[in-house]
């Protein structure tokens, strides 16, 4: 007779399996479990038999569905066996947290402080004490060994109890977990009305000391009054171990899901059912695990457990086994057995008179107004982005595949489409639908969702190549929101990237962006600023970055100098302060050659520089006091490509023929190769032209050769004979 | 007997009292014939304080999950493998450990290329056999056919090293824990509480990679070089004072400071960077191990207490450093000269090390 309050772990396998037995012991006939009350409703679909954890209840604020909540349940949570208990005992279930309807209604700031705060685990201090640097390992160990239910109970309430007073915790402290547990007396005090006369009070282990002694009414109306509410909508999601597992941010996660199912539903020999599993897992991977590692691996582990004083092997034991017997020391594997069994690959179900994920709707409303079906065979769609409805595909498209949603492929300018149109392969895989559902922690339409994600990532991201891509694909995406951070990151790391290459790999993109973006009707001003910024930058670092390079990074640096070249011109813009840049490197005697020439090239196509004067630097650059290799190389930079020019003009043609005739034969073999990967770059018009060129030199060379009259008068004799002159 | 002029004495023998102390309280339960129950080997390795106060110092410095990990296996029967590069203490460990379980490190068999079968099953006195024929008194009992009679630990130093068909014979050994002697028709039964502890090394060259039929009889644990500067600097000057000890080298204690610049700078070309991550470096061909940290700081002790004033200066450790990094002439001076432009002669506190490495190239 009373009120039962049965202090949990969130998703403990061992509270799950401790809490049946209670709750059949007890036999209750009124279940309140630590839930949002909007589910209220919810709960008798907790009984269907399509409902397959792992699931979760999410919740999400009407007016802007990127306000959600998600509240996940495993088939080891021992929420879902209370409610599951209640269910078919047909006993009262309510769900009792302070309604999402509140918690939805706070501002975001608030909300996150609130879930910062909370992130440590009050366990953990006692597992601390207890000499474990990890709780849910403590606590695996502390409530395995136990299957008596009640006295488990009675234990932890104790050490919350007592945990509380250490910590001198005053719930006035936090408004947000005062609330909560007021609420949660709230609504004890309302069953206790109701007339029901076995209370069982399921909630995280911590409340348990708030829920014992009841306050009066009072008190709790009083912290509960003036707080804010919105209008909320809740449904059930299929739920994967993956997102269990803490890295969604969700708070109360579990880092091995797997292994607590695995802890949940073997009753005997936990130790060489799970080792059978990972032998299992890494046999289908071809890795040789023979019947005889499992057993030594169970020896070890089990010796390691008795060594370490504990009396049954915990995760940990497992997996050093594991790695010792089976993978001989390495560790990588076990990579692999964490990702299948320890997270698990789990993905739950949910019965069809569930209501959809916002996401879901979101893609299939617009599925249906863009009309592309999601189809299971691969289709290709040519887009014509002038038009609407393909602008807003292609746009559907991208947001998707910034979600990690990849429906479609492609969406490049295809080969002969022009700049307008677009191709793309879409395709709909089952496992797409799980994406979006991760995806769904981001924001609740696909719009606010990829939006949300790239915020995210961009605040992350360092890199400025990546940046400027993930900047690419916000604005043909069509995020208006996401550009500003987007730029912004992209700008701050510019300001202090280091390696001028990589500013230089970001400007053909962004180029490419600011001219073309006009047929999609973006608006890329703020592009164009960073784009400002980054010329300058490369303007004023040119010369620096150009000096000290190897062969190799030199070659690097040419492509990145002609990319950026090529986009300069494209805007027409900072070609005054480019071609300055260039003459500098043109100017600047020490560095690689094949920088020097390419600019000096650059300068003289552009007309900075006059012929005379790359008559000059040619010959500067080939005269017999430099090396030869780097007059070769000078002559590489500068001729790649095309070498038009040699044809055209004579100056030129007879500055590197003198060069090149004037080498010794020592010197002429080490350049050869490059020469020739020189002349190999150019067009085979090219080279006959050159061919006939380099003849004709020679025929009149031949010809200007003085007249030698002695050599000329010995064949006279015969002349004459053969004109009939002499007899 | 005559301790003080053996160089380097025995586990069992240099840390004969502390043994003797963990037998003494240890209460808890023993596997058969081991000196020391599991735990007792776990402080004896790790170091720890008994019930009656007396402390035991710690032979290894590094992570305790490895070292349960390794007792276990072997109070479990299956052989163990350490491996990993060279210093990692793994001989240093195997020693520890057959010393604290059988109270007997000698049951040694060394790897190397010309490592025959008679030293790992048994060979034969030959005069004896031919006078004799076939017999027990003529046959040489290997080390790890006595460690079997007794029930005791046999260590397998550089198992790679051994050819590949010569490691092929401890699969019966280990499977079967019996050793056949076919010419007396004969066999020696393993007596319970032998076991294998090899060690062999993943970096070197010249190495013969086990057969996967003997890789599955051991469990393998891969010793990690020191994880953080702090616990390599402990174990350089651990061993450095032992040493000092050993060959009563007259110099003072080794400075901190010394060490750690050592330390540092292993470190430092071993990762490739510096500690502070800023500066990449590139790395040398040999492997800068700790073992060969110790013997540039004990070489740079002795040679200030020799000819020096006793205190260990920078110039002591140049030709040390030098040596341990140059391993090949061409690539690694390069690398070395290149640290010492970049990393050494930038660092203030530095200057006299990199004037004494300089003279020295």
């Amino acid at each position: 007779m009373g009120v039962h309050v049965f202090g949990i772990r969130h998703h403990g396998p061992g509270s799950a399996r401790s809490l049946s037995l209670a709750l059949a012991q007890l036999a209750p006939d009124c279940v309140l479990i630590e839930g949002p009350p909007d589910a209220d409703p919810l709960i008798p679909l907790l009984g269907s038999e399509a409902m397959q954890p792992p699931i979760a209840i999410l919740i999400h604020a009407k007016a802007d569905p990127t306000k959600a909540m998600y509240f996940p349940l495993a088939s080891f949570s021992p929420e879902l066996h209370a409610a599951r208990y209640a269910l078919s005992r047909g006993v009262a279930v309510r769900f009792m947290d302070l309604p999402a309807a509140n918690q939805l209604a706070e501002d975001d700031d608030k909300r996150e402080k609130h879930e910062r705060r909370l992130r440590r685990d009050p366990l953990s201090y006692i597992a601390e004490a207890a000499g474990y640097d990890d709780s849910e390992r403590w606590w695996e160990h502390m409530v395995e060994e136990r299957q008596d239910g009640r006295e488990l109970f009675d234990a932890i309430r104790y050490a919350m109890v007592s945990l509380r007073r250490e910590l001198a915790w005053d719930a006035k402290l936090d408004v947000r977990e005062a609330r909560r547990e007021a609420y949660m007396r709230k609504v004890i005090r309302a069953a206790m009305k109701d007339g029901h006369e076995e209370i069982a009070v399921v909630c995280g282990a911590w409340h348990v000391p708030a829920l014992i002694e009841l306050p009066t009414q009072k008190a709790d109306t009083q912290v509960l009054r003036g707080m804010p509410k919105t209008k909320v909508e809740s449904t059930f999601i299929p739920w994967t171990h993956g997102r269990l597992a803490v890295e969604s941010g969700y708070g109360a996660g579990v880092r091995s899901p797997g292994w607590y199912q695995h802890l949940f539903e073997t009753n005997d020999d936990i130790v060489i059912a799970w080792m059978t599993k990972v032998a299992r897992t890494l046999r289908d991977e071809g890795l040789d695990v023979s019947a005889d590692h499992v057993i030594e691996s169970v020896r070890l582990a089990e010796a390691l457990a008795s060594l370490r004083g504990r009396p049954l092997p915990g995760l940990d034991e497992m997996n050093e086994a594991v790695r010792t017997v089976m993978m001989f020391g390495d560790a990588f594997p076990l990579r692999l057995v964490r990702q299948r069994l320890i997270i698990g690959e789990a993905l739950g179900g949910v019965p069809g008179e569930t209501p959809m994920v916002p996401l879901m709707r979101d893609l299939a409303k617009q599925q249906k107004t863009l009309r592309m079906p999601a189809e299971a065979t691969e289709k290709e769609y040519v887009l014509d982005l002038r038009k609407s409805m393909h602008l807003q595909r292609s746009v559907l498209l991208r947001r998707l595949d910034l979600l990690g949603v990849p429906w479609g492929v492609g969406g490049d300018r295809g080969e002969g489409l022009g700049t307008f149109k677009e191709r793309w392969q879409v395709c709909w895989e089952p496992e797409l639908a799980i994406r979006l559902i991760e995806a769904g922690a981001h924001g609740g339409t696909i719009e606010a969702a990829s939006s949300a994600l790239v915020k995210e990532r961009a605040a992350k991201e360092e890199d400025v190549a990546e940046l400027t891509n993930l900047a690419r694909r916000v604005i043909l995406a069509d995020l208006p929101d996401a550009v500003g951070p987007t730029i912004d990151q992209l700008e701050a790391r510019a300001a202090v990237a280091a390696d001028l290459t990589h500013l230089m790999a970001a400007i053909p993109d962004l180029a490419q962006l600011v001219r073309y973006g006009d047929v999609r009707g973006t608006d890329t001003t703020v592009v164009a600023h960073v784009l400002d910024d980054l010329a300058t930058r490369v303007c004023v670092g040119l010369k620096p970055a150009c000096s000290g390079l190897g062969d190799d990074a030199a070659d690097e640096m040419f492509t990145h100098i002609m990319n950026v070249h090529g986009a300069i011109g494209l805007l027409g813009k900072h070609r005054e302060s480019w071609l300055d840049a260039l003459y500098a490197v043109a100017k600047a005697d020490t560095l690689p050659g094949l920088l020097r020439g390419r600019a000096v090239r650059l300068c003289f196509d552009a007309k900075k520089i006059d012929r005379e004067e790359v008559g000059r630097r040619f010959s500067h650059a080939l005269s017999t006091a430099g090396e030869p290799s780097r007059a070769a190389a000078f002559a590489d930079g500068f001729l790649r490509g095309s070498g038009q020019i040699l044809v055209y003009d004579e100056s030129l043609w007879s500055i590197l023929d003198e060069w090149l005739d004037g080498l010794t034969d020592d010197a002429f073999v080490p350049v050869l190769p490059l020469l020739r990967r020189t002349f190999s770059t150019f067009t085979g018009p090219e080279r006959r032209q050159m061919s006939e060129r380099a003849d004709l030199v020679r025929e009149r060379r031949v010809v200007e050769a003085p007249i030698d009259p002695t050599r000329g008068m010995a064949a006279m004799p015969l002349v004459r004979t053969m004109l009939g002159l002499e007899p | 007997m005559n301790d003080k002029l053996v160089i380097r004495q025995h586990a069992e023998e240099q840390f004969a009292e502390e043994l003797e102390n963990l037998a003494k309280n240890d209460d808890r339960k023993r596997p058969p014939n081991w000196r020391l129950s599991p735990a007792a080997t776990l402080t004896y390795i790790l170091g720890g304080k008994l019930d009656d106060g007396f402390e035991v110092s710690a032979k290894y410095i590094g992570d305790r999950r490895l070292i349960e990990i390794a007792i276990a296996t072997l109070a479990t029967d299956r052989a163990l493998l350490l491996y990993g590069v060279p210093g990692t203490a793994k001989s240093w460990v195997s020693e520890h450990l057959a010393a604290a379980i059988s109270g007997d490190s000698k049951r040694l068999v060394q790897g190397t290329a010309g490592t025959g079968e008679e030293a790992i099953r048994y060979g034969w006195n030959y005069a004896k056999l031919l006078a004799e024929g076939p017999s027990p008194t003529a046959m040489v009992s290997s080390p790890v056919m006595t460690a079997m009679r007794e029930g005791a630990l046999a260590r397998v130093e550089e198992l790679t090293r051994i050819p590949s068909d010569v490691q092929d014979t401890l699969i019966t050994i280990l499977s079967e824990k019996t050793l056949p002697i076919p010419e007396l028709g004969d066999e020696v039964q393993a007596v319970k509480g032998f076991n294998v502890v090899a060690t062999a090394n993943n970096r070197d060259k010249g190495v013969n990679e086990l057969s996967s039929a003997l890789k599955r009889r051991f469990n393998t644990v891969v010793l990690p070089l020191p994880d953080t500067p702090e616990q390599e600097v402990e174990i350089v000057r651990q061993r450095v004072e032992a040493l000092g000890r050993a060959l009563e080298i007259p110099a003072e204690k080794p400075a901190m400071a010394e060490i750690r610049r050592v330390v540092t700078i292993f470190r430092e070309l071993r990762s490739g960077a510096t500690e502070d991550g800023r500066t990449k470096l590139k790395q040398p061909t040999g492997t800068l191990s700790t073992a060969e940290a110790i013997s540039v700081v004990s070489s740079g002790l002795a040679l200030a207490a020799h000819f020096g004033d006793g205190t260990m200066r920078a110039a002591d450790i140049a030709s040390g450093i030098t040596g341990a990094v140059v391993k090949d002439p061409v690539q690694d001076e390069i690398v070395w000269r290149e640290y010492l432009e970049a990393v050494v002669k930038e660092r203030e506190e530095w200057r006299d090390l990199y004037r004494a490495c300089r003279d020295r190239m």
